[in-house]
């Protein structure tokens, strides 16, 4: 059995290793403070939502697409993503962009935008008719 | 009310099933039948509410709220069909209408085989009555009526000849700013509505339909596909305690062996084609992302293969003692989780708790359901392994030998070792959202570099490796052809795919030296022993299949391109050139063609881009290339129709955010508005502000940029001009509104020239990337498949036994 226990507990040991290694070389934090993304180099996951009223812009020419995102406390940022618009941004309730603060820009390798059903969480005012 | 009814009673028979099988296990006489009779009948009433739930879309009763959310009236009865499964209720009715079929033929084959099908069925139909609960009015109901709780409808999905129904004004509601309106449904207009004798049928005429994303056949085979292989990972748990139970692990083995195989098998199969779709329809750019959805599927996937291997060698055995074989604990641990990671993964990408970190986008179901997935795999977790520690002191193996280095039983074993690591790497990565970590994606990929290696060794290594012991000189003499004939492949990789990085090279050795040990067994037994034949089939498969992930991943390169209208563009050896556009389906999509020419050879691919007005956002669906040695895949990013207008002297032009307009060889282009929050804030206070507009003259390849003003002062609106000396021209803002501005062009010294009109330029961008190799995966999953189905023909036969 001694063998069994060599090999399996080998591997296992090896592997547990390198992936405790690597989770924290490739670890990303959420975070939903602006301030502290402004705050750190690191790359970060910046969860929050796109300002509306500030239009976002498309450079076909360097292909990157950039718009303002805030966090809950309104505390705004601009974003830099290299490459093209995703699909569903315009009607994204939130967004996740990945990547890091640098030079007064956040660049992100990477966004998620998230869109909940149309109508469920709508604020609806008033009857007007 | 019928759906909900049908599924009570399935609940019913279910736990009555559960009970009399039990029973009959704890020896009572008269019980079997009763169970076996509760056991159909609980599968006749989950097959009766899921074809009432088809019956209800396809006649579109949008009285149900989930037929109403995820069905409307110009969905193809194909894609109705599979609106089934479009939400979350709807695809737990699925995993249970599955669950239920597959009880009905894990019945029939555990009646004939011995005393088994008491304890197995037990424990399947606690699984059944858990997946009943879950689709109970309680949590996820696909036939809760839509007004059950308030629910704020579009105007546009009502019957309109009911909006003059003199009560329906007092559930109007206007949302200013999309300047939407909208009915709110709730139990009180549901009364009214009776009263006045309108169903709610008749009063919503249209339902919202199906996210634009997955209109296409792949929803139609995706799902189920997945959903059967998520179901038959029941069967192994339900085997795995069933010899708890008894206290008996001889036989297990042998009936269970069928249905992990054939399992694993379905299970891969739905895991690639989600990796497919992703690739041809979602334009992902690659088959796999280490989404958390795809990796909650792979997980049980991994272990599952792992307990194929240690299974195999207690089978073996089995022959040669009369204890209860090797490795019994491990298999009974790994069949265990196999399930329980099924439902992990269901409670992760239910749950709500992986909210902000996938593609794949999660509705938080609510408090209740997140507990009551907590119980339903706490349940599991709690029966599955205080079985193993109640039964601990029995599962040694008696006829203790130490395995010999070489010897086939120890390979085996570290092979699933290996694929129990890979297994905890994607566990880990996945889970670590659940504290606030995310991981990325080279970490999955520099762990598996590594694992891939080893398993391609251990692929070719393990056949070469004689069952107990292996004479080292037969191993040497036998290993030296495939080592051989794999350096030379490899070398040939390195030359003429200048495959360089050590790493992957080392890769495509493994992988080349397993694919030619199971290729030189295969063709030997192909003859004689027919039946054999899967593990090899599986074995090239894999190998086959990471050949192709080499290519594909690690040598494949992309690029942007703007394709003018009818101009060649040179890439990858193609010369691209966009031709122009047509609607497809009922002009509701643009199919964008580019001809691509190399050589004499000519190709056309059309890559689509349309407005969807689920979501009213720009959709996207790449076009590919299919050659043998590559892939060319052009994903769309946007089509510039060519607003650049020529402009009149002194004339008004309207400008929009981006749009060019030329005048006098000068491009004037407005790029944005420059409105910052202190003129928010100025303006709702009524004080003094100014909004901006930021322009570029573009003269001779000289960029100037500038900004008009459109100021506000003491409630007197003025425009300011601008006038640049390097072009000659002045420019005056007229107008701004929120989607556009207003300017006049002139000459700044007041002559007049002929303005020269300029063709049209259309630009489409694309990303173009080449995949070499990518047929090889799809290639090598479907070989390795098939092998799964050969073993399953093989070890279904031996299970009789």
């Amino acid at each position: 059995m001694k063998n069994k226990y060599i090999f399996g507990g080998f591997i296992i040991v090896l592997f547990l290793g390198i992936m405790a290694y690597l989770f924290t070389q490739s670890n990303i934090k959420y975070e939903s403070n602006f301030a502290n993304v402004k705050g750190t180099d690191k790359i970060v996951k910046a969860t929050g939502s796109w300002v509306k009223e500030k239009n976002y812009d498309m450079n076909r020419e360097q292909n990157t697409f950039s718009f303002f995102m805030k966090d809950e406390t309104g505390n705004e940022m601009k974003v830099i993503y290299e490459g093209a618009m995703p699909n569903n941004f315009e009607s994204a309730t939130s967004v996740v962009v990945t990547g890091s603060y640098r030079n007064g820009y956040f660049h992100a390798k990477d966004i998620l935008t998230k869109c909940p059903s149309k109508y469920e969480q709508k604020t609806v005012q008033s009857s007007s008719m | 009310m019928i759906g909900s009814i049908f599924l009570s009673a399935a609940l019913v028979f279910s736990l009555i099933a559960m009970v009399m099988y039990y029973l009959s296990f704890k020896g009572y006489k008269n019980t079997l039948n009763i169970a076996r009779y509760s056991y159909h009948g609980m599968a006749i009433f989950v097959i009766a509410a899921s074809t009432f739930l088809w019956y209800a879309i396809l006649t579109h009763q949008y009285q149900y709220k989930y037929i109403f959310s995820y069905s409307n009236n110009s969905l193809s009865t194909g894609l109705l069909f599979s609106s089934f499964w479009g939400g979350q209720e709807g695809s737990f009715m699925l995993w249970l209408l599955l669950t239920s079929i597959i009880g009905v033929i894990l019945q029939s084959y555990s009646s004939r085989r011995g005393d088994l099908e008491p304890r197995v069925m037990a424990v399947f139909t606690l699984a059944t009555s858990f997946l009943l609960v879950m689709v109970s009015p309680w949590f996820k109901n696909p036939f809760e009526f839509i007004w059950t709780t308030p629910i704020f409808i579009d105007v546009k999905s009502i019957n309109a000849q009911f909006m003059s129904l003199p009560f329906i004004q007092n559930f109007i509601f206007t949302d200013q700013q999309s300047n939407t309106t909208f009915v709110q449904m709730s139990k009180e207009l549901y009364g009214l509505l009776t009263q006045a004798g309108v169903g709610v049928n008749q009063f919503i005429a249209d339902g919202k339909g199906l996210n634009p994303q997955l209109l296409n056949y792949w929803m139609q085979i995706h799902p189920p596909m997945l959903f059967t292989g998520f179901s038959m990972a029941t069967v192994p748990f339900a085997f795995a305690l069933a010899a708890l139970m008894k206290n008996d692990y001889r036989d297990w083995v042998n009936q269970s062996l069928p249905w992990v195989l054939a399992g694993t098998g379905i299970l891969g199969l739905g895991i690639m084609m989600g990796g497919y779709w992703a690739y041809e329809m979602l334009g992902w750019g690659g088959y796999w992302a280490w989404d958390p959805v795809e990796n909650s599927s792979l997980i049980p996937w991994l272990i599952g293969v792992a307990s194929i291997h240690t299974m195999l060698v207690q089978k073996r055995s089995l022959k040669s003692t009369d204890g209860i074989g090797r490795y019994a604990k491990t298999n009974l641990i790994l069949s265990i989780l196999t399930y329980i990671l099924v439902l992990y993964s269901t409670f992760l990408t239910r749950s709500g708790v992986l909210g902000d970190a996938s593609v794949h986008s999660f509705v938080d179901p609510g408090m209740l359901v997140y507990l009551f997935l907590v119980v339903f795999i706490g349940t599991f977790i709690l029966i599955g392994f205080g079985s193993i520690a109640y039964r601990w002191k029995y599962l040694e193996d008696k006829s203790v030998y130490e395995e010999n280095i070489l010897s086939r039983e120890l390979s085996l074993f570290t092979a699933s070792i290996i694929l129990v690591a890979s297994a905890i790497i994607v566990l880990v990565g996945t889970s670590a959202p659940l504290f606030g970590q995310s991981v990325d994606t080279f970490f999955y990929n520099e762990m598996h570099l590594p694992i891939a290696i080893i398993i391609g060794l251990l692929n070719g290594l393990s056949l070469l490796i004689k069952w107990k012991k292996t004479d080292t000189k037969e191993f040497i003499r036998d290993s030296i052809f495939s080592l051989v004939t794999a350096v030379i492949l490899t070398l040939i990789v390195i030359v003429f795919g200048s495959v360089t990085n050590f790493l992957l090279v080392l890769l495509t050795f493994s992988s080349a030296f397993a694919l030619i040990v199971n290729a030189q067994i295969a063709f030997k037994i192909v003859k004689s022993n027919l039946k054999n034949l899967g593990g090899y089939v599986s074995h090239i498969g894999i190998a086959i299949f990471i050949l192709g992930v080499i290519g594909s991943a690690g040598y494949s390169e992309h690029v942007n391109l703007d394709l003018i209208k009818n101009k060649p563009t040179q890439a990858f050896g193609y010369e691209m050139t966009f031709t122009g556009y047509t609607p497809i389906e009922n002009n509701t999509k643009y199919a964008f063609n580019i001809n691509m020419k190399k050589g004499d050879k000519s190709y056309t691919v059309s890559p689509v881009m349309y407005i969807a007005e689920y979501n009213n956002s720009l959709m996207r669906e790449p076009a590919i290339l299919n050659l043998f040695s590559k892939d060319v895949y052009l994903a769309p990013l946007g089509y510039d129709e060519g607003s650049t207008q020529n402009t009149g002297d002194g004339e008004t032009v309207k400008l929009e955010k981006g749009v060019k307009t030329e005048y006098k060889g000068s491009n004037i282009s407005f790029d944005h508005f420059d409105v910052s929050a202190e003129t928010m804030a100025d303006m709702q206070a009524g004080k003094d502000f100014q909004m901006g507009a930021v322009l570029t003259i573009e003269n001779g390849g000289k960029i100037e940029e500038f900004e008009l003003f459109r100021k506000s002062v003491g409630g007197q609106i003025e425009f300011t001009d601008y006038t640049s000396a390097q072009a000659g021209i002045k420019v005056k803002l007229l107008n701004l509104t929120a989607q556009m501005i207003e300017v006049s062009i002139t000459s700044s010294d007041g002559t007049n020239q002929q303005v020269v009109e300029k063709p049209k330029q259309e630009v489409l961008s694309v990303t173009a990337s080449v995949k070499p190799y990518i047929s090889l995966v799809w290639i090598g999953v479907i070989i390795m498949v098939l092998g799964f189905f050969v073993a399953v023909a093989r070890r279904l036969k031996e299970s009789l036994l």
